[in-house]
């Protein structure tokens, strides 16, 4: 698995506001950096097709070779993460989960069940599954979501300041862990971060976007 | 740039033209059908000359003049008074505890029915009522008629006094309602605080600072309440004089008439009722202008109060007032219902007994059935299209090419802003008449429909205002996610917007349903008394003879629309709070953890 994105323009009111060529491999992380305001959020939102006025972008985003410019955000197969958790409050943390799993014959709700348990317990968060989430710590909370967004198989993962939120400690701790989870299942990955800390841990290639 | 054409966003596409299409479509079609006739034009009585024959009889009557005169300066004054009201009430308690016990005080008020409300103030201050049990102390005294200052008096007090009781809630908890939004609230917060250390009395921060941000945002809903307040007829009907009556009282009686020429009449009185309303509108525009021009030079005055004393003063005399209006219509109400015999001027009954009840709920059942079925049909049609309307609006800037995206998106909400206050501007005695007279020509028996399609008209903008404002406030990250997870855009709608939103939805539904329930004209018209409801039956009660049941009525319609509301805030939290919850003390603490 590979993402390409191919002489990627991003225009805001028919202005260019940024562009960029890139090839994130299997498994590595790309991180981006900018001042506030230089479109770090957009371009990820152009990924994830949820580009909306004033915003329009030109250039060819592929994953494997395959494009997926003309498809819908929730056909691309590109998970989404930001600084908040954003758990469904509605719902479990089970629930949450077990909702983010692709639909496909493979898995009865016992397996997806048991799945849920298989990696609460390897995060170390066993026994949780029927928490509300807002019961949760703000550091239980971002694993939960990582979960969640690992659950669908994404193709590809777009991190917008995941760890800005946490502290200190906690930080490096759910970084660590987060990378470690992504370069085992060799997923490609772009990091959106101000803290150059990020960008080191995540051990890519660097892009500096300019103010715009 | 998306361009993926699916089938769900068809739908919102198709909700979104069915809103417009109800919303407009009923409210001009009853215009034209109130302007032919009113230029002669009738063909069911022979007349097809197009004349202006029918106003030159209309305003050789003696009193028409004074009809017009009584609508106007009834509306004008209540509304007027009712905005002094509420926000020398904001300005007083704003930031104050008071305020959330205020909110408390006036809801009940906002759903309350227009008829009701004049019922309740007919028990407490006709000769033989309530007040004057209190206050007559010769126990062998007969109500006498012209005890009442303020009931059926030649200028209207008594409209008046009904509609600033109803208004002031209205304006205050939409105010307030404005102000709870993040942005507005975030600013006026700031222009508090910036003005208090400035120097400025927190009264004079709100009258200089605050309610130049805020009335831009209520400035419709407020015309909408005067174009109310000039062209409403349960009020009138109940409280109002009769020789001369408001203009709309008479258009309702000239419709009704056995003549059937009087119907030339009475559309030409509604055109003038249209007139009415603009000229009510335009007077306000023109005081808003002179406060506004007063406004800017008390900027420059640089005085550091604005008649503290006397809004405070005002402010404590109209809670007081409200205060009184409760309890004595609770009071009263509860004890009527349930007195057994009670002469005047006996301040309290002679014995009790719910054996009126059990008469009044065997001959209010139907109408009460009636009631909840069209508040819930109406109600949930217009939840499921301003729903979707509102989803459209999200999907809708994805979906477009970015260049046209934009001008789409604001002309299609400048369209829809204008139909959502099209038949709350438009007087309901202006259009109703005409629907009724094309219903009937196009489809005669279905009543029930008519009187759907008269309901929604109303029901459907107050649903989409109170519902806006949440649904354009949810975290749109939310979608991003669930659609980054792979879910479908109605997937998203269905099993994240809708349960995330559940609250502000089940308020708008019980919002919808106390709207339909409260509806008269519309109701009375659209069946021409065929399908009777709470609020028709309470007002036919009260120009009728029995008190009794009349406090009954009331009873019923301050009850079910509470009921409703009360639901609205309980079920959300019983239906969509995960059901399983336990606290598990050995996975709480925060643990080292491992990949895998
Ligand atoms: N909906 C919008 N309409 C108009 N302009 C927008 C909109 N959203 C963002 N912008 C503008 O586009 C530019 C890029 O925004 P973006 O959110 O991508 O910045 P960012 O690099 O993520 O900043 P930060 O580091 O603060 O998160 C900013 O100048 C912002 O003001
Ligand atoms: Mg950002």
């Amino acid at each position: 698995m590979a993402l390409h994105l191919k002489q990627l323009n991003i225009f805001k009111d028919g202005s260019l506001m940024l562009s960029l060529d890139a090839t994130v491999n299997k498994g590595e992380v790309l991180s981006v950096m900018g001042p506030s305001g230089s479109g770090k959020s957009t371009l990820l939102q152009a990924i994830a097709g949820h580009l909306a006025t004033p915003f329009s972008m030109t250039g060819k985003i592929l994953i494997d070779n395959q494009s997926i410019d003309d498809k819908p955000p929730h056909l691309r197969g590109i998970g989404i993460m930001f600084q908040d958790a954003l758990l469904f409050e509605h719902m479990t943390v089970e629930q949450n989960i077990i909702f983010a799993m692709p639909k496909t014959k493979r898995y009865s709700v016992s397996k997806k069940r048991e799945s849920v348990s298989n990696m609460l317990e390897a995060v170390g968060l066993e026994g949780m599954q029927n928490r509300a989430v807002t019961t949760l710590s703000g550091g239980q909370q971002a694993r939960i979501s990582l979960l969640r967004s690992l659950a669908a198989e994404p193709r590809a993962v777009l991190l917008d300041e995941p760890f800005s939120k946490l502290d200190t400690a906690l930080r490096d701790q759910i970084r660590t862990w987060t990378l470690e989870q992504l370069r085992c299942r060799g997923i490609p990955a772009l990091l959106v971060t101000h803290d150059s800390d990020d960008a080191v841990a995540a051990g890519g290639q660097t892009f500096e976007l300019l103010p715009c | 740039m998306i361009g993926y054409s699916n089938y769900f966003y068809r739908v919102t596409i198709l909700a979104r033209w069915l809103l417009l299409i109800l919303l407009t479509v009923p409210v001009l079609a009853g215009v034209v059908g109130v302007v032919l006739p009113a230029f002669g034009y009738f063909p069911a009585i022979g007349a097809n000359a197009v004349s202006m024959d029918v106003f030159a009889r209309l305003f050789a009557l003696d009193d028409a003049a004074e009809m017009i005169a009584l609508s106007l300066t009834t509306g004008a004054a209540s509304t007027l008074i009712a905005c002094l009201c509420a926000f020398s009430l904001l300005a007083v308690f704003y930031r104050t505890r008071v305020l959330s016990w205020l909110q408390g005080l006036f809801s009940p008020f906002l759903v309350l029915p227009h008829a009701a409300a004049s019922i309740s103030l007919l028990f407490l201050l006709s000769p033989s009522g309530f007040f004057a049990r209190l206050f007559t102390f010769d126990s062998d005294a007969i109500p006498s008629s012209s005890q009442s200052y303020f009931l059926f008096d030649e200028l209207g007090l008594g409209i008046v006094l009904a509609l600033i009781v109803k208004e002031v809630p209205f304006i205050l908890l939409m105010a307030l309602s404005v102000m709870s939004q993040p942005l507005i609230k975030e600013k006026i917060n700031g222009y508090f605080n910036v003005g208090v250390s400035l120097g400025y009395s927190s009264i004079s921060v709100f009258f200089k600072l605050i309610l130049p941000v805020l009335y831009p945002q209520i400035r419709l809903p407020l015309l909408a309440v005067l174009v109310f307040a000039v062209s409403n007829v349960e009020i009138p009907l109940i409280l109002g004089p009769n020789n001369p009556s408001t203009l709309a009282v008479a258009v309702l009686h000239w419709f009704n008439h056995i003549d059937l020429s009087m119907r030339l009449m009475a559309s030409a009185a509604a055109v003038v009722q249209v007139g009415v309303a603009a000229v009510a509108i335009g007077l306000v525009i023109l005081i808003e202008n002179i406060l506004a021009w007063l406004g800017e030079r008390s900027w420059l005055s640089g005085k550091r109060t604005f008649g503290d004393d006397g809004l405070k003063l005002l402010s404590l005399f109209v809670v007081a007032g409200y205060a009184v209006l409760v309890a004595g219509t609770l009071f009263n109400l509860v004890l009527f219902s349930v007195a057994q015999h009670w002469p005047f001027p006996q301040v309290l009954p002679s014995g009790l007994t719910v054996l009126h009840w059990q008469s009044v709920l065997e001959a209010a059942l139907e109408p009460i059935i009636n009631t909840l079925i069209l508040g819930g049909m109406v109600s949930l049609t217009a939840l499921v299209l301003v729903l979707l309307a509102l989803e459209n609006e999200v999907l809708g800037s994805f979906n477009r090419a970015p260049d046209k995206a934009h001008s789409y998106q604001s002309n299609a909400g400048a369209l829809l802003n204008i139909a959502l206050f099209l038949p709350l501007l438009v007087p309901g005695v202006a259009f109703l008449y005409g629907l009724v007279w094309f219903q009937q020509i196009a489809l005669k028996n279905a009543v029930w429909f008519h009187v759907y399609i008269a309901h929604i008209v109303y029901v459907m903008p107050y649903v989409f205002l109170s519902l806006a404002i949440a649904y354009r406030k949810l975290d749109s990250r939310y979608a991003m996610v669930a659609q980054s997870l792979g879910k479908s855009p109605i997937r998203v709608f269905l099993s994240i917007k809708l349960p995330l939103l559940a609250g502000p939805i089940m308020v708008a539904f019980a919002l919808g349903l106390a709207i339909s329930f409260s509806q008269y004209l519309p109701t009375l018209l659209a069946t021409g008394g065929a399908i009777s409801t709470v609020t028709t039956e309470a007002v036919a009660a009260a120009s009728g003879s029995s008190m009794r049941l009349s406090a009954a009525y009331v009873i019923i319609q301050a009850v079910l629309p509470l009921v409703g509301f009360l639901l609205a805030w309980w079920l959300p939290g019983v239906l969509f709070t995960p059901r399983k919850v336990q606290i598990n003390n050995k996975t709480t603490s925060p643990q080292p953890f491992r990949g895998s």
